[in-house]
């Protein structure tokens, strides 16, 4: 959809707000309502929507290299569980949607934040073993300390874990996985993987 | 001798060994300076970004002989004992090398400057973009050959606009130094030690915005308006520079001619 191209640094006029919408990189200045880019990169300019009642072109700048994700509400994410405490447990995000992060950012899951039902009867240490991947949801930005994340969702849950015995488990239900070796079950909140 | 002082000789008497230096005459308006600028004229500047690998974005400065290498890194999680904030955070700290001034020292962080830089860019940066998040910038003075933190301080928004931190406009940076009757623009470090005082403008040249004036020393409103007026058009033209920096157009770009006459 870009028409015309040209490269744009912080702080260049790419046009006037009654002209044109800010997208990605951009930024209007309610002073002198221009729109300004806020990063380095190739001006590109997206006709609407014929729909849309808003006819203003967008006006974004894409292209150059944008700072490392960073979680926010509603993302999917990836993450290593490192701790689990009877009330809560703790993760590192690994990725972000398909993204992997650059830094590194701390998650919990608290208990009440692990199934969508019955989560009065809910017990940590049954549904998540350190070193375990699950797939969690962005609830908030959380505290201080840590991003809130939350399992309460079929498709959310352990995705990969390890068995005492070293094995990656095999999910048999959606509270259950077995190890290949020993034929041993241990209990997780699985996600529903695929169809 | 005392009358060389400037206007004010009253408080300021500069001291006999510093009058007597050879290359200073700055009573007399024919002489140029110690590197044969004219007053208003910058030195020869040159940035480079991505210089850093490790770092989310990278630049180098080089005016003169003032060297400098800054480096982000993040936007990364907060320091635990930090306070939840909804903004992001900066945190700016500034660095001498060993070597880098003509008397040995000991390398140690500039407690001054960090805030100094911190006031500057934090104007500039868009904060609401990385929630809860810092954004650490580290400045290294590799060589210290005057007007240091401007210096620093347009190298830093080179950087941050390198690691892709959102920004409302570059930040550039100068100094004028008030050499008895004079102004002189960008100053050395032999000039800053003679200076009667001292301006350092920082602003983002295309929203016509200062986000920080330094003042020290003794001005006069007239002195002050002149010296506002030459860093800004320094800003701008700086500004220029760093741009075709940014869009990688000629990064080996020297520019000598920020003259304002």
């Amino acid at each position: 959809m870009g028409e015309d191209s040209e490269w744009v640094s912080p702080g260049e006029v790419l046009g006037k707000a009654s002209k044109f919408k800010a997208g990605r990189g951009a930024y209007v200045s309610p002073d002198n309502l221009t729109v300004y880019a806020s990063l380095t990169g190739l001006r590109r300019i997206i006709s609407p929507p014929p729909d849309s009642p808003d006819q203003r072109p967008t006006v974004e700048v894409t292209g150059h290299k944008a700072h490392g994700a960073i979680p926010e509400p509603g993302s999917i994410v990836i993450a290593r569980v490192t701790k689990v405490m009877a009330r809560m447990a703790s993760a590192d995000i690994m990725c972000l949607g398909t993204k992997s992060v650059r830094e590194k950012f701390t998650g919990i899951i608290r208990l009440q934040d692990v199934r969508a039902t019955e989560i009065d009867k809910v017990d940590m240490h049954m549904s998540f073993h350190p070193g375990d991947i699950v797939r969690a949801v962005v609830l908030s930005l959380g505290d201080a300390r840590a991003y809130y994340l939350s399992t309460a969702k079929n498709e959310l849950g352990v995705i990969s874990a390890q068995s005492a015995a070293g094995a990656t488990m095999v999910p048999i239900s959606w509270t259950e996985m077995q190890c290949p070796l020993t034929g041993q079950i241990e209990h997780r909140k699985v996600a529903k993987v695929g169809g | 001798m005392a009358g060389k002082g400037g206007a004010t000789p009253s408080t300021y008497s500069p001291s006999p060994t510093t009058q007597k230096t050879k290359s200073l005459s700055f009573g007399n308006d024919e002489v140029l300076r110690p590197d044969d600028r004219e007053w208003h004229q910058c030195r020869p500047a040159f940035f480079q970004i991505g210089v850093v690998a490790a770092a989310a974005g990278s630049a180098y400065a080089d005016f003169g002989s003032t060297k400098v290498i800054v480096s982000v890194f993040g936007p990364r999680e907060s320091e635990k004992a930090m306070m939840y904030s909804d903004i992001g955070r900066l945190n700016c700290t500034v660095s001498y090398t060993t070597f880098a001034t003509p008397v040995r020292g000991q390398g140690l962080d500039h407690k001054e400057f960090s805030s100094m830089l911190h006031k500057a860019l934090e104007g500039a940066i868009i904060s609401e973009t990385f929630p809860k998040t810092t954004v650490d910038v580290f400045a290294l003075v590799l060589e210290s050959g005057g007007s240091d933190l401007p210096v620093v301080i347009s190298c830093a928004s080179l950087a941050l606009a390198d690691a892709g931190i959102m920004m409302y406009d570059l930040v550039t940076s100068v100094s004028v130094s008030c050499l008895g009757k004079n102004l002189v623009l960008d100053p050395t470090l032999e000039e800053e030690s003679h200076q009667d005082g001292s301006l350092i403008l920082t602003c983002m040249p295309s929203r016509d915005e200062v986000t920080q004036l330094t003042i020290t020393g003794e001005w006069s409103t007239p002195k002050i308006n002149e010296g506002v007026k030459i860093c800004t058009d320094a800003c701008s033209k700086f500004s220029q520079i760093m741009k075709s920096c940014l869009k990688g157009l000629d990064s080996a770009l020297e520019e000598e001619d920020s003259n304002v006459d």
